[in-house]
């Protein structure tokens, strides 16, 4: 099962989906797209003229190009997803904030898809982060039995 | 892509990655996945290296402070990740990344200071010690919060302790 996570560059939260053997959604995979691909590897013109309109998808035309631009990347994740897992509460600097409308964009629209969401908050004491990763593994063995059972039906 | 090519639309490509290769010219079908050791780990990363080259797989396989890189084909590079993997299960983490290992435009060899996303590591390594006690000691727990009850339900709640008090 394809499960997107936010942030999408967290180590911990990718890691422990591979280990449960789904696939993480992460931007690293969108990235990788933008900086092999020879016919728009061109620093700093990454973005080409393309993605802006691309992300009008998710936010108006007065939306500043910046979000939307970020939205292009993040709205594949959004698509694919089958499950999320969300950390909210993380402090300034934990994973790609950049921009925080994107995020909040990104936040809104996956909690708006019609999928299963674990919503955690940035662990801040060992037993939280400890607390965490059994709410993750124990969300993740869930898809797993969800999975079975539309596969039976 | 050869360095003679005379093609414009291959020339724009041609910025050395300080290996023999051209940047992206050969990255379109690989992969890069980055290995890291949590504290306590069983192994270093001098012994994840010779593991690693050991492996015999064709990849390229980049030292650091805090694991390795790994760059080749997909399958090549999961082997190697899954292999890996095994020697300390709950200490070893595995992220992706999309630049490949070495790309001027994020090495800090070519632009000096830390590269972006050594930030992001050194912020998650801070709970890697818990992350890995909760993968040794596995445990499922309950998702769903605990639940308000109502004013109604409370004030009975209440009402009932009253009653027992006064009896008492």
């Amino acid at each position: 099962m394809k499960v997107a996570i936010f942030p999408p560059n967290s180590m911990i939260l990718a890691d422990m989906i591979v280990r449960s053997g789904h696939e993480p959604l992460v931007v690293q995979n969108q990235m990788k797209q933008k900086v092999t691909t020879p016919d728009i590897d061109a620093p700093p013109f990454n973005m080409t003229e393309e993605d802006p309109i691309n992300g009008l998808k998710y936010a108006a035309i007065e939306v500043p190009s910046g979000v939307r631009g970020r939205m292009s990347l993040f709205g594949p994740i959004i698509e694919e997803a089958e499950a999320a897992i969300i950390m909210n509460e993380a402090p300034y600097g934990f994973g790609c904030v950049g921009c925080a409308r994107s995020s909040e964009l990104t936040v809104f629209s996956l909690r708006h898809r019609d999928i299963p969401v674990l919503e955690l908050d940035y662990p801040t004491s060992r037993d939280d982060t400890i607390e965490m990763v059994y709410k993750i593994n124990t969300f993740l063995d869930n898809l797993d039995k969800d999975g079975e059972e539309e596969d039976d039906d | 892509m050869s360095k003679n090519d005379n093609d414009i639309d291959t020339e724009f490509c041609h910025i050395p990655m300080g290996d023999g290769t051209y940047r992206d010219s050969d990255q379109k079908d690989k992969i890069t996945r980055m290995i890291i050791l949590g504290p306590g780990c069983a192994v270093s990363s001098k012994e994840l290296l010779n593991f690693l080259h050991l492996l015999e797989l064709p990849i390229n396989i980049r030292l650091t402070c805090y694991g390795a890189n790994l760059n080749g084909y997909p399958d090549d590079v999961m082997t190697a990740v899954e292999k890996a993997r095994q020697l300390d299960p709950t200490h070893i983490f595995i992220k992706f990344r999309g630049f490949p290992p070495g790309d001027p435009r994020r090495c800090r060899a070519k632009r000096g200071g830390a590269r972006e996303g050594f930030h992001q590591i050194e912020a998650e390594y801070k709970l890697l010690s818990e992350v890995s006690y909760a993968l040794e000691h596995p445990k499922h727990v309950d998702l769903n919060p605990a639940k308000k009850i109502s004013v109604d339900e409370f004030s009975n709640i209440v009402d009932e302790i009253g009653l027992k008090k006064e009896k008492d």
